[in-house]
């Protein structure tokens, strides 16, 4: 009975894009963390010898690693579309939902691929000059940390659409939180200049801080969502309030009878 | 109008509440705060381990210039907690004259800021040149970001104000807030990179 009711529950298209949001990230923290480790990032003086030890040291986890991530990475559009779902839902324009998915589609390619493709050409490439070398090893790692700031205008976004729904799709904190994450985006901007210090790309301040404050956000985007999953009526009102089960299990919403 | 009587009033009947504002606001206000500790933290450590170039560098700044910066910020948190008591009473011309006044104070001190990098930059003194003013442009530039963003709600706060139809005293409130949180982080700003020695 469990099965076809599974069946027949309009919100599984939007679990199945929640739980594809959980394997993109946890995807996400394992290639670049542990597999490729090229999160923290490398250090930004090498000269072109040790970016070329760097690359070899490296060499099975980059091919390994960004190969998953060539093949799988695409499901990082599933949080992009679970986000611009939840714009959809509150009681804005629609042109903040298209705007951020616009703009988010568009930034992950310097923000996101590039580093994949810079980094498996530095691998797969290691007869080429060190000179060579270590402009893909900057190319990659600046392409990554320095054009954070396209994500910028799409958090600000979020962040109005939040502040102006009346439908209370998302909380206003996160709006706030929107922000502050949002200002992290500009704090990485001077990793462009420095080549050591805590505003180089691997810097206390431009790498260090900006992660906890990126790895927060997501956490709270990831819970806030699957919230949202739960208190989802597909009607175009405001949203029920969460309720709680005696045993602090949220109870699903009713969904809304056209 | 509502009297300053019936506000008073209405507040009470309302029951005593626990944070001015949206409770929201607040967490942004902690949260940023928290991220400031943790540029201010990485600052001191910094400082500590080459306190004689530190100081050398800080011998560039103007102290009174600081002060000056520090009194108009001040003053402008004393104009927007007169713009909430305004907005309290029901005295909404005042409270928009008090929030317009607000911003003015903040374009004053951002004038004040870039006549003071342009000063620094004449002399040397880049966020290159050496490791004090890469924080000193960095806290600075990113305080004054925060300022930029108080205009926008200074905007919103003045536009509310402006129609009868979108007052709403708790919205006044977190403006408020917005903008007492960037005066407070130019006070601690202004004690590390200027006052501390």
């Amino acid at each position: 009975v469990k099965r076809l009711a599974w069946r027949d529950n309009p919100k599984r298209e939007l679990w199945l894009a929640w739980y594809a949001t959980i394997a993109f990230y946890n995807l996400y923290t394992i290639v670049f963390f542990i597999i490729t480790r090229t999160q923290p990032p490398g250090k930004p003086w090498y000269d072109p010898n040790q970016v070329v030890g760097w690359f070899a040291g490296r060499h099975d986890g980059l091919l390994v690693g960004f190969a998953l991530i060539f093949t799988l990475g695409g499901l990082s559009a599933t949080s992009i579309a679970l986000i611009t779902y939840s714009i959809r839902r509150m009681s804005v324009s629609r042109a903040f939902a298209y705007s951020y998915l616009i703009l988010y589609s568009v930034s992950a390619v310097p923000g996101f691929l590039f580093i994949c493709v810079a980094m498996t050409v530095g691998a797969m490439r290691p007869d080429r000059n060190p000179a060579v070398q270590q402009w893909i090893y900057d190319f990659g790692f600046l392409s990554f940390s320095g054009t954070m700031g396209v994500f910028l205008i799409g958090s600000l976004i979020w962040m109005t659409a939040i502040l102006l729904d009346k439908n209370g799709v998302l909380p206003k904190w996160f709006g706030y939180l929107n922000l502050c994450n949002a200002l992290t985006e500009v704090v990485i901007a001077p990793s462009w200049i420095f080549h050591r210090g805590v505003f180089a790309w691997n810097g206390v301040i431009a790498w260090w801080i900006d992660v906890g404050v990126f790895g927060l956000y997501t956490g709270a985007f990831i819970y806030l969502l699957r919230n949202l999953i739960i208190r989802e009526d597909f009607g175009s009102g405001p949203l029920p309030e969460l309720a709680m089960k005696r045993t602090g299990t949220p109870v699903q919403a009713e969904i809304a009878v056209p | 109008m509502t009297t300053t009587e019936d506000a008073i009033a209405t507040g009470r009947a309302r029951g005593p509440r626990r944070v001015p504002g949206q409770p929201d606001m607040w967490v942004f206000v902690l949260f940023e705060s928290l991220v400031f500790t943790s540029y201010f933290c990485v600052y001191l450590f910094f400082r500590t381990q080459h306190e004689r170039a530190f100081l050398q560098a800080q011998s560039h700044l103007l102290l009174w210039l600081g002060v000056i910066d520090t009194i108009v910020l001040l003053t402008s948190s004393w104009t927007v907690a007169t713009c909430v008591r305004h907005a309290r009473a029901g005295r909404y011309d005042a409270a928009k004259r008090d929030a317009l006044l607000t911003a003015g104070l903040g374009v004053l001190f951002l004038a004040l800021k870039i006549v003071e990098w342009v000063r620094l930059i004449h002399a040397g003194h880049t966020f290159t040149s050496s490791e004090f003013f890469q924080y000193y442009f960095f806290l600075t530039a990113i305080h004054c970001v925060h300022l930029l963003i108080g205009f926008v709600v200074l905007g919103v706060l003045a536009s509310q104000l402006t129609d009868p139809k979108r007052r709403v005293q708790e919205s006044v409130e977190t403006c408020a807030t917005y903008w007492h949180t960037v005066d407070f982080f130019w006070v601690l700003i202004f004690a590390l990179l200027y006052v501390v020695r």
